[in-house]
C-alpha cells in the first residue's frame, strides 16, 4: 500500500490554546483509519486540517505527495461526511447527491442522472431521489451524505462522527455497512470517533489521541492487547491496574530451563480431559489456541529474547515476555494491567489453574450475555473487575459469594 | 364532576381567554376597515354624506387618469425603495451574521436601531438639509469643484422620496435577513466547499436560496408600509413627487370628500394585497423545502 496522506510536525493553535501538538501521521491508500479520542482531544480539528477547513500553525499536510498548504477545501481530493450530515434542506435527495457534480467537467452532463441513481443504490436509497431532503430519517440522511461524497470518487473520505446521532441498533448496522462500502469502493476512509468499540470494529489502524497528541497508533488488536500507556489502556476497553514489582530479568533460555512458572502445578490438568472452562479461558487469551497452554508459553518464551519476573500485589509472581512491557525494561515498581475478560472465576468443581487465588464477590453487573463481577482479593488494593460469559449452566454469583479467580501470565501488560 | 360540566368550564375559559383579544381586534382592526369599506360606497353631498349605496367613487377612479397615474407612481416608488433597501440591507445583514464575532452581534444590531432614536420627521428634515439646494451634498461638491451649479434632481422629486424612505426602512430589511442568515447551519457552507464549490458559488447555491424567506419577509415589510406613506412625499417630493397617499389625504382633509378618499384607499389596499400575495406565494415555494 502506498502512502496517501502524510502529516509532518503538524501543530495548531487557537490563540494560546494548543489544539494539535506535533502530529506525525501517515495514512496508506485504501486504509480504513480511525482517529479515536475523548471529546476535545483534537481529532475533529485534525480531520478538518486534512479537509482544508483549518489551516496549520506549523507543519505540512501532504496528500498524494502534494503539499496542501495553499489548497482550499474545494480543490482537495477529499470529501467529508459531516457530523450533522449537512444535507441541503432546499434541495431534493437527488439534487443533494448531484451537488458536487456541477464543477466536474470530466463527468458528462448526460451521465449524471445515472451516476446519482447508482450512488443512491449503493447506499440502499434507490428510488429516493425525488424526495425532499428534510423528509428523511437520521440514517437516511447519513446515507445521502455518504452518496453525495462518494459520487465524486475522492481519494479520501473523511467521516466526522458519522454514527453518533444514530441509535444503537442503527449504529451497529451502519458500522457493518460502512466497512462493506469501504471495501467495495476501495477509497481511503478516515473516521473520527469517540466510541472505542466503533473504532475497533471498523478500522485497519487506529490513532488514539489525547490533548492534541497521538497517544498510540496501531491496528485494533495490538492497540487492545498491548496498549503502550495507561491512558490508552483506560480509554480502550476496561482494564484493572495493580501495583507490581519487577524482581528479575532473564534471558529466554534461563526461564524455560529454570523453575516452573509460579503457581503452576504440573500434572493437575489431565491433558486429554475436556474441560470446557479451561478452553473458555484459553480462548479468551488467545482465540484459536486449544487447551494446551504449557507448550504455547514455552514456545513464546523461547522466541522472545528476555523474560521478566513480576511480583504482583495480592496475586503473586508472574513470568512475562518483555514485549508485554514498555521498552527498556528494568527492575522496580510497575503498574500491571489485566483486562476483565482475561480473568476468570472458577466455578464449583472446576480444575485448578496455573494461577488462582480466592476472592469475594463485591459487585455484580448483569449484561445478559456477560456478567461483570468486582471481586475483592486479599492484598489487592481495589476489587478486580472480571467479565464472565453467561454460558449454559453457569450460575450468576451473588454479592458476598466466595470464589476462585484464575489468571494467566500472558494476559498481563506492564506500564 | 361530569364530562358536560368540565366541557362547559373549558368553553367558558376559552371565551374568557379569547374575549379580550377578540374585542380588541374588532375595535381596532375590523371596525375601522369596515368603516372605510362602507364610506367608499357612499357619496359626498356638499357638507353631508349621502348614505345611499353607489359605485360612483370607483367609477370616478376608473375614469380619471390622475388616480391611475398616482397609484402607478406609488407602486413604482415603493418597488424601487424596496429593491434599493433590500439590496443594501443584505450585505449589512450578511456581514453581521458571518463576520461579526458572536459576542458583538447584539451591539451591532443595537447600533443599527440608532436612527430610530429620533423622530421620523426630524430624519426627513435632516435629509432636506443634506439634499437641499444649498445643502451638504451640493455645497460640498461645489467646494471641491466637481459641479458649478447645485444639483436639483436630488430634492423635491421622486428621487428624494426614494432616498429618504430607503434610509428609514433599512433596519426593517436588515433584521429579517439577519435572522434567517443566523439560522443557516454553517456546516452546509462547508459541505458546499467540500463538494467543490468556491466561496462565491457557495453563496449563490446555498446561502442565498436558504436566506430567501428572510428576503421575501424584508420585501413585504418594506413594500407594504411605503405604499401608504404620505409624510415623505409631502415633505420631500415637491410638486412632481406626490403619491396616492397624498391624494387620499387631500380627499379626506382638503376636498372634504371622504367617500372618494375611502374608495381610493380601498383600491390602493387591493393593489398592495395582490402584490403581497404574490410574495407570500413565492415565500411558500422557498419554504417548502425547509422545515
Amino acid at each position: 500500500m502506498t502512502d496517501l496522506i502524510k502529516l509532518r510536525g503538524v501543530n495548531k493553535y487557537y490563540g494560546t490554546y494548543h489544539a494539535l501538538r506535533d502530529i506525525d501521521l501517515t495514512i496508506r491508500a485504501g486504509e480504513f483509519f480511525s482517529l479515536l479520542g475523548p471529546s476535545g482531544c483534537g481529532k475533529t480539528t485534525l480531520l478538518r486540517v486534512i479537509a482544508g477547513f483549518e489551516g496549520v500553525s506549523a507543519g505540512t499536510v501532504m496528500i498524494s505527495d502534494r503539499d496542501m498548504a495553499n489548497v482550499p477545501p474545494n480543490q482537495r481530493p477529499t470529501n467529508m461526511v459531516f457530523q450533522s450530515y449537512a444535507i441541503f434542506p432546499h434541495l431534493t435527495v437527488a439534487e443533494n447527491v448531484a451537488f458536487g457534480l456541477r464543477k466536474r467537467s470530466d463527468i458528462a452532463k448526460s451521465a449524471r442522472a445515472g451516476l446519482v441513481e447508482e450512488a443512491l443504490e449503493m447506499v440502499a436509497l434507490g428510488g429516493y431521489g425525488k424526495r425532499a431532503a428534510h423528509a428523511l430519517s437520521g440514517g437516511q440522511r447519513q446515507r445521502v451524505a455518504l452518496a453525495r461524497a462518494l459520487i465524486l470518487k475522492p481519494k479520501v473520505l473523511l467521516l466526522d462522527e458519522p454514527l453518533s446521532a444514530l441509535d444503537k441498533k442503527m449504529r451497529e448496522h451502519m458500522q457493518v455497512e460502512l466497512i462493506r462500502l469501504q471495501r467495495h469502493v476501495g477509497i481511503t476512509f478516515i473516521l473520527v470517533t469517540h466510541d472505542q468499540e466503533e473504532a475497533l470494529v471498523m478500522s485497519d489502524r487506529i490513532a488514539v489521541m489525547f490533548a492534541g497528541e497521538i497517544g498510540q497508533m496501531d491496528d485494533p488488536e495490538t492497540l487492545y492487547r498491548r496498549p503502550k500507556s495507561r491512558r490508552v489502556a483506560e480509554f480502550i476497553g476496561k482494564m484493572n491496574f495493580l501495583p507490581g514489582q519487577v524482581t528479575a530479568l532473564s534471558a529466554a533460555g534461563e526461564a524455560s530451563s529454570g523453575a516452573p512458572l509460579a503457581g503452576h502445578a504440573p500434572g493437575t490438568v489431565p491433558p486429554n480431559r475436556t474441560n470446557r472452562l479451561l478452553t473458555d479461558l484459553m480462548d479468551k487469551i488467545a482465540p484459536g489456541t486449544e487447551a494446551n497452554a504449557d507448550t504455547d508459553t514455552a514456545e513464546e518464551a523461547a522466541a522472545s529474547p528476555e523474560v521478566m519476573t513480576v511480583d504482583i500485589a495480592g496475586l503473586g509472581a508472574a513470568q512475562i515476555s518483555v514485549d508485554q512491557a514498555p521498552e527498556g525494561a528494568k527492575l522496580g515498581e510497575v503498574a500491571v494491567g489485566i483486562r476483565p475478560e482475561t480473568l476468570a472465576i472458577l466455578f464449583e468443581g472446576e480444575m485448578p489453574k496455573r494461577h488462582e487465588c480466592p476472592g469475594v464477590v463485591d459487585e455484580v453487573v448483569y449484561y445478559g450475555d456477560m456478567t461483570y463481577y468486582d471481586v475483592r482479593i486479599k492484598d489487592v488494593p481495589q476489587p478486580l473487575t472480571i467479565a464472565m460469559k453467561n454460558l449454559i449452566g453457569r450460575p450468576v454469583l451473588e454479592v458476598g459469594a466466595a470464589c476462585r479467580v484464575a489468571w494467566d501470565d500472558r494476559a498481563l501488560v506492564l506500564f | 364532576m361530569s364530562v358536560g360540566t368540565s366541557l362547559t368550564q373549558d368553553q367558558s375559559r376559552a371565551i374568557r381567554l379569547l374575549g379580550v383579544p377578540f374585542v380588541y381586534a374588532v375595535l381596532l382592526l375590523a371596525v375601522p376597515l369596515g368603516a372605510i369599506v362602507l364610506f367608499s360606497f357612499w357619496a359626498q353631498d356638499f357638507m353631508a354624506v349621502d348614505t345611499t349605496f353607489t359605485l360612483d367613487n370607483y367609477r370616478e377612479i376608473a375614469d380619471s387618469p390622475i388616480y391611475a397615474m398616482l397609484l402607478q407612481r406609488s407602486l413604482m416608488v415603493s418597488g424601487i425603495v424596496t429593491a434599493v433597501t433590500v439590496v443594501l440591507a443584505y450585505p449589512v445583514a450578511y456581514f453581521i451574521s458571518f463576520h461579526v464575532t458572536p459576542s458583538k452581534k447584539s451591539l451591532w444590531l443595537f447600533l443599527i436601531t440608532i436612527p430610530f432614536w429620533t423622530s421620523y420627521l426630524i430624519r426627513v428634515f435632516l435629509w432636506k438639509v443634506i439634499l437641499g439646494y444649498n445643502g451638504v451634498i451640493n455645497s460640498g461638491l461645489i467646494q471641491v469643484g466637481l459641479i458649478e451649479e447645485p444639483l436639483t434632481f436630488i430634492l423635491y422629486n421622486v428621487n428624494a422620496v426614494i432616498i429618504t424612505l430607503a434610509h428609514a426602512f433599512a433596519p426593517f430589511a436588515i433584521l429579517p435577513i439577519f435572522v434567517v442568515l443566523e439560522k443557516i447551519d454553517r456546516s452546509l457552507l462547508e459541505a458546499s466547499q467540500d463538494l467543490g464549490e468556491s466561496r462565491l458559488s457557495t453563496f449563490f447555491r446555498v446561502t442565498l436560496p436558504l436566506s430567501m424567506p428572510g428576503v421575501v419577509g424584508a420585501v413585504l415589510i418594506v413594500f407594504i408600509p411605503t405604499v401608504g406613506d404620505y409624510v415623505t412625499p409631502e415633505l420631500m417630493g415637491g410638486a412632481g413627487g406626490k403619491l396616492i397617499a397624498n391624494m387620499i389625504q387631500t380627499q379626506f382633509l382638503q376636498l372634504n370628500n371622504a367617500p372618494l378618499g375611502a374608495a381610493l384607499a380601498i383600491v390602493a389596499m387591493l393593489c398592495v394585497t395582490a402584490i403581497a400575495l404574490v410574495f407570500v406565494f413565492l415565500n411558500r415555494r422557498w419554504l417548502r423545502g425547509r422545515r
